[in-house]
């Protein structure tokens, strides 16, 4: 006989709210590596032009954001220790962003400025107050709000002023809405983007779930909340300098400030890992780790970038930091932690009520880890050899580099694939 | 061997550990009985009732219910006749200290 109830466990999200994230996501990885191997002569033009603006989107949206809704959906409840508010509110997050993703992404493909982009900068606008929305409301309903949750709080709030602010600036090629061209203020939405969404994100998630894989006891909330002021305090520095038209020598104040925040975290990530009890990493952790040093690239590229101003003298530069960033560390991370965190999903569904009955396999055995293996090296291949293409602006070199991720890309999805489609194996 | 498990009766708990020893943490891979997850193991003859006092990694664990579950299945193995409770309890919390030496090993120390 058994009880039928255990009280004090806190259920877990719903699964169907979960994984459709998931699955658009690695639909929206394999899309972006394939608009690169057809884009690579726009790496040596300025990146307002069709092709760039469309990977860029489709990386950052379709795969970056995507699969961070889906994750977050089922890690707010572990990082907030509570629950999420509402599954309706999550499906709609889903249907607006499912729809408004490609409408926007394709727009910028045929550069119409017009109503293709308005309607799907609305759309994404609409999905990203569902989901601003169900995180506060999960959040302040919470009695614990610690350090984790305010990264995600804030990233959160960034994200919407990234998306908003996008909407702003396709309006302004309608309506005369700043007295400025939307092109000048394209460094402001990327980087609202970029630091405020991505980096605040992944290191307040990162910083709670890496210590957890590894099982360390390692935690210094001391640290993570002067990671989270500095890279706070780095972007509004930026914004405001950017707004005051400051000479460039002061735009080094805020990258050294997100510099010192990656580093940081790169030791906190260390010392949880030095301190750890389990001692064998797996190689979706070794991936997240990886993902940590990849930071730092980004941060030298534009660096380098601001040393040789103006960029229009050397666009691939700018290229070069939007390529470490969405396909370097923003994909690494996403390729490890997907299967830390999506097999479990799946696992949960399939054999949550029929554990001991019968011999359950465990959740790494939900999806194929040579094929998982081989799909890290060919994309850590692809990353350099693109990088390399960028720097000597060859063609073939790209060709190659972009060939090699978009066959990552299949690798992925094929393990993707396999995990939801997962019929449960009872022996 | 000491896993610091309470118990009213030795012997049964004995036999409910045979089979609780097959009750893995999915994402650890460790059993919850070297894990510490489990607390204590209380019989009730006269109503034919098990308790097992148990905890979690984190009250927010996302495979707590699978575990949970696995473990009331467990002990409704061991035990068909009697009623299984299983009750969740996160004071003490769960900590390093609690994982056996066994476990530690299973860990890579």
């Amino acid at each position: 006989m058994i009880s039928p109830l255990i009280g004090g466990l806190q259920k877990t999200t719903n699964y169907k709210v979960v994984l459709p994230f998931y699955l658009y996501a690695s639909i929206g990885f394999l899309v972006g590596t394939i608009l690169l191997f057809f884009s690579t002569d726009a790496v040596n033009v300025h990146h307002f032009n069709p092709q760039t603006l469309a990977i860029t989107h489709t990386m950052a949206l379709a795969w970056g954001t995507m699969i961070i809704f889906g994750a977050s959906h089922q890690l707010l409840p572990v990082l907030i220790e509570g629950k999420l508010d509402s599954d309706l509110l999550a499906y709609l997050t889903f249907g607006f962003a499912a729809i408004g993703i490609p409408i926007l992404v394709f727009g910028f493909y045929i550069f119409d400025m017009g109503l293709t982009l308005q309607i799907g900068g609305l759309l994404i606008n609409i999905a990203v107050i569902f989901y601003m929305v169900n995180v506060i409301a999960s959040s302040f309903k919470s009695k614990h709000r610690n350090v984790h949750a305010w990264f995600v709080i804030m990233a959160t709030v960034w994200l919407f002023s990234t998306t908003f602010f996008g909407l702003l600036l396709v309006l302004n090629f309608s309506y005369p809405i700043f007295n400025k061209n939307s092109l000048d203020f394209l460094a402001i939405h990327a980087h609202l983007g970029i630091v405020g969404w991505f980096v605040l994100l992944v290191i307040g998630v990162g910083s709670r779930l890496i210590p957890m894989f590894l099982i360390s006891k390692y935690t210094n909330n001391k640290t993570l909340w002067w990671i989270f002021g500095l890279m706070n305090g780095a972007l509004i520095l930026f914004i405001l300098l950017f707004l005051l038209e400051t000479p460039t020598i002061f735009y080094y104040l805020p990258i050294s400030m997100g510099l010192i925040a990656v580093l940081l975290f790169g030791n906190h990530c260390y010392k949880a890992y030095k301190v750890r009890i389990r001692r064998g990493v797996d190689q979706q952790v070794t991936t997240s780790l990886i993902s940590v040093a990849q930071m730092v690239l980004p941060i030298f590229a534009l660096i380098v970038a601001l040393s040789i101003l103006p960029s229009e003298s050397n666009p691939s530069i700018a290229i070069l930091y939007g390529f470490c960033i969405f396909f370097g560390w923003l994909t690494a991370i996403i390729l490890g932690m997907t299967f830390k965190t999506m097999p479990f999903i799946v696992w949960n569904r399939s054999y949550r009520n029929n554990a001991h009955r019968a011999k359950t396999p465990t959740p790494k055995e939900l999806f194929n880890d040579n094929v998982y293996k081989i799909m890290l090296y060919v994309y850590l291949i692809g990353f350099l050899t693109f990088i390399v293409g960028i720097m000597l602006l060859q063609q073939l070199i790209l060709k190659i580099g972009a060939i090699a991720l978009i066959i990552a890309a299949i690798l992925y999805v094929y393990n993707v694939f396999i995990t939801l489609t997962h019929k449960p194996k009872l022996t | 061997m000491n896993l610091n498990i309470k118990t009213n009766n030795q012997e049964k708990c004995d036999h409910a550990l045979v089979d609780l020893y097959n009750v893995y943490d999915p994402e650890v891979g460790l059993n919850i009985v070297d894990l510490g997850l489990v607390y204590e193991i209380n019989f009730n003859e006269e109503n034919k009732n098990v308790e097992c006092i148990m905890t979690l990694t984190s009250q927010f664990c996302p495979m707590g219910e699978a575990i949970t579950s696995d473990t009331t299945n467990s002990l409704s193995s061991s035990f068909p006749e009697w009623k299984v409770n299983i009750n969740l309890i996160f004071d003490p919390p769960w900590d390093f200290s609690k994982i056996s030496q066994e476990g530690k090993e299973f860990l890579g120390h």
